[in-house]
């Protein structure tokens, strides 16, 4: 962006100066970027070391910033002493349920938000906002009430189910903005061609809102892989516990080692923030699509 | 939706050629962009979606407003009226953690969008590897709540944590602070680690808006002989200022119904100087099991919560109309 045109703009005063002053200039960006990565991934990174080296050296002060020794001992001893690999299964199963959940009713409630016009479209599409507003912490005690008396409480299912009840508003405006950005012409043409209003949902609404469809399904696997005041409500049951619950249980716990608990924090974060790495382009294109009208 | 089952569903032809003509069609071509033409379509998508919504949100959230008019004592339930709300006016702890919560939501809006904008503006320069640095700087948003609050009371920790030791070798600070026991420390301490969880979120939507503005507009700026505070004030920021103004009202209610960081961390403390509303309500309905009166004060919560984003879209709109009017006379 800035070279072409500055070359041109600063060239006069003497080339070498200009050339110079360039380099000065990017070595000076460089260093910004790093010195900001570095301070935005250091807590990651002393997550890592806390997990790998020996627990002493982590306890010591002043600590050392690199890593001493090396160790899996955590990580096989936390798996040993806790029940840790049910709890990531039972995660993966509410996080399931939430995902296709969430995303089997985003679909029609975008389409309903982006391509119908109907009595009381404005309402609905407050109604979802409004559902957003609510403070979690807020709905949890009725919420608890109406599910024991459906006897749905120690139940992951169920809290799948509320997890998708949450999430679903904010897919259905995500999927809507993604739904708002295919061309009128292309769903015209589809209807030119005999579609019906639900065949150029399929054909090509949903096709081209992949990037929507992958953000809406991050952000419900999100929701529920990292919820703990709903699991902390309804799940009262070591047995059941979901991993996040799990895992919060051992802060401040004086049976859990410090590098286990650290351990724990890492293996519970490796799977969201992979997924982000490898769904990256979707979700950032998925989130933005509303972003860049 | 049954007859049209022909082609497998998703395909990624293009539509044209995916679509056969089809004669019969259950919906009208008058019923295309909505024009209602006796159409029941939307009835039927909208019918699964509310009453979903309904039974599991919905319901609820009438259920709470109707708990918080009654006092269940010893099994039993009555209607108090006004009760539980009279109880919430006078208690000095309701109106304290409303204002912790109007401080922190505040200071997340700021924090955020600061650190937001500054990152989108760094990642937006050209320099080799910048997708890569993009995707390393939004990990903290993936990360999850637990893990966050595990890593930051640990390095935060008053005996071995690291920041204690950057502390003193900075600036030269050789006691041991205690970050999370008092008040002033154990609120910033909050502000940063939420801070540094949410920000990504909002330097990559920020990041989204300024790579749609046109390089041209900084051509012709630069051909002015206009410096880059000048273009940045200029032209960045003005386009920034709609979707900035979105993000301070997602910052908001983000803020608003933070629970998890705050709870597992300081629980509240010292004292109440971290208990904003959504922790406070937490408490009183699971520690002093006072259903109805956490109740009261979620209904308290949900009026606070719809009124500031309100004033905010009246202001937000206000704000783009002004900016429209100035371009439109300039």
């Amino acid at each position: 962006m800035t070279s072409a045109v500055g070359a041109i703009v600063h060239s006069s005063p003497g080339a070498l100066w200009s050339r110079r002053r360039k380099r000065a200039k990017r070595a000076l960006r460089y260093l910004v970027i790093v010195g900001v990565s570095v301070v935005v991934l250091f807590p990651v990174y002393w997550m890592v070391v806390g997990t790998f080296q020996p627990e002493a050296d982590t306890l010591s002060y002043p600590p050392s910033l690199f890593f001493k020794g090396f160790t899996f001992d955590a990580i096989t001893s936390l798996f040993k002493d806790q029940p840790l690999a049910s709890w990531i299964l039972h995660s993966f199963q509410v996080s399931a349920v939430t995902v296709i959940i969430t995303v089997t009713f985003a679909v029609p409630g975008a389409y309903l938000l982006s391509r119908l016009r109907f009595r009381g479209s404005g309402a609905f599409g407050f109604l979802l906002l409004f559902t957003q507003l609510m403070p979690g912490a807020m709905i949890v005690v009725p919420e608890l009430e109406w599910f024991r008396f459906l006897h749905w409480t120690n139940n992951l299912w169920a809290l799948g189910i509320v997890y998708a009840a949450f999430s679903t508003p904010l897919g259905c405006w995500i999927l809507k903005s993604s739904f708002d950005n295919v061309p009128n012409d292309l769903v015209d043409a589809g209807f030119v061609d005999g579609c019906s209003q639900m065949g150029t949902l399929r054909r090509i609404l949903i096709p081209l809102s992949r990037s929507g469809l992958v953000a809406v399904a991050v952000v419900a696997f999100f929701a529920s892989w990292n919820d703990y005041l709903f699991a902390s409500a309804f799940i009262t049951v070591r047995s059941k516990y979901t991993a996040g619950l799990g895992i919060s249980t051992f802060i401040g716990n004086e049976v859990v080692e410090l590098y286990q608990l650290l351990a724990a924090g890492l293996i519970f974060s490796i799977i969201p923030v992979a997924l982000y790495l490898v769904a990256q382009r979707h979700i950032v294109r998925g989130l933005t699509a509303g972003a860049l009208k | 939706m049954a007859t049209t089952s022909n082609a497998s569903p998703g395909v990624l032809d293009p539509p044209r050629k995916a679509v056969r003509p089809r004669r019969q069609n259950s919906f009208t071509s008058a019923s295309q962009k909505g024009a209602g033409g006796g159409s029941r379509l939307h009835l039927k998508l909208l019918a699964p979606i509310l009453i979903f919504e309904g039974l599991f949100v919905i319901y609820p959230i009438v259920k709470g407003i109707l708990i918080s008019f009654q006092q269940t004592s010893f099994g039993t339930t009555k209607w108090v009226g006004l009760a539980n709300f009279s109880k919430m006016v006078n208690d000095p702890y309701f109106w304290a953690s409303v204002r912790t919560t109007f401080e922190f939501t505040l200071s997340m809006v700021v924090v955020w969008l600061t650190l937001g904008l500054g990152v989108a503006l760094v990642t937006n320069w050209s320099f080799k590897g910048r997708t890569l640095v993009r995707g390393l700087l939004a990990i903290p948003w993936a990360v999850p709540d637990i893990p966050t609050v595990i890593t930051f009371t640990v390095m935060l920790d008053p005996n071995f944590g690291i920041l204690n030791r950057f502390a003193s070798v900075l600036f030269g600070v050789n006691h041991h602070i205690l970050w999370f026991s008092q008040s002033n420390l154990a609120f910033i301490s909050i502000v940063a680690m939420l801070g540094w969880k949410g920000f990504p979120f909002f330097g990559l939507i920020i990041l989204s808006s300024l790579t749609a503005i046109p390089d041209d507009l900084y051509e012709a700026a630069m051909a002015d002989g206009a410096g880059a505070l000048r273009r940045f004030r200029s032209i960045t920021f003005p386009a920034l200022v709609p979707t900035l103004s979105l993000l301070a009202l997602l910052a908001f209610i983000f803020s608003f119904q933070q629970f998890t960081l705050i709870y597992l961390t300081t629980g509240g403390g010292p004292g109440q100087a971290t208990s904003t509303i959504a922790i406070y309500i937490y408490n009183t309905a699971f520690q002093y099991f006072n259903y109805n009166y956490a109740a009261a004060m979620g209904v308290a919560g949900l009026v606070l919560a719809v009124f500031a984003t309100l004033i905010f879209v009246l202001v937000e709109r206000r704000v783009i109309r002004a900016r429209y009017l100035q371009e439109g006379l300039g």
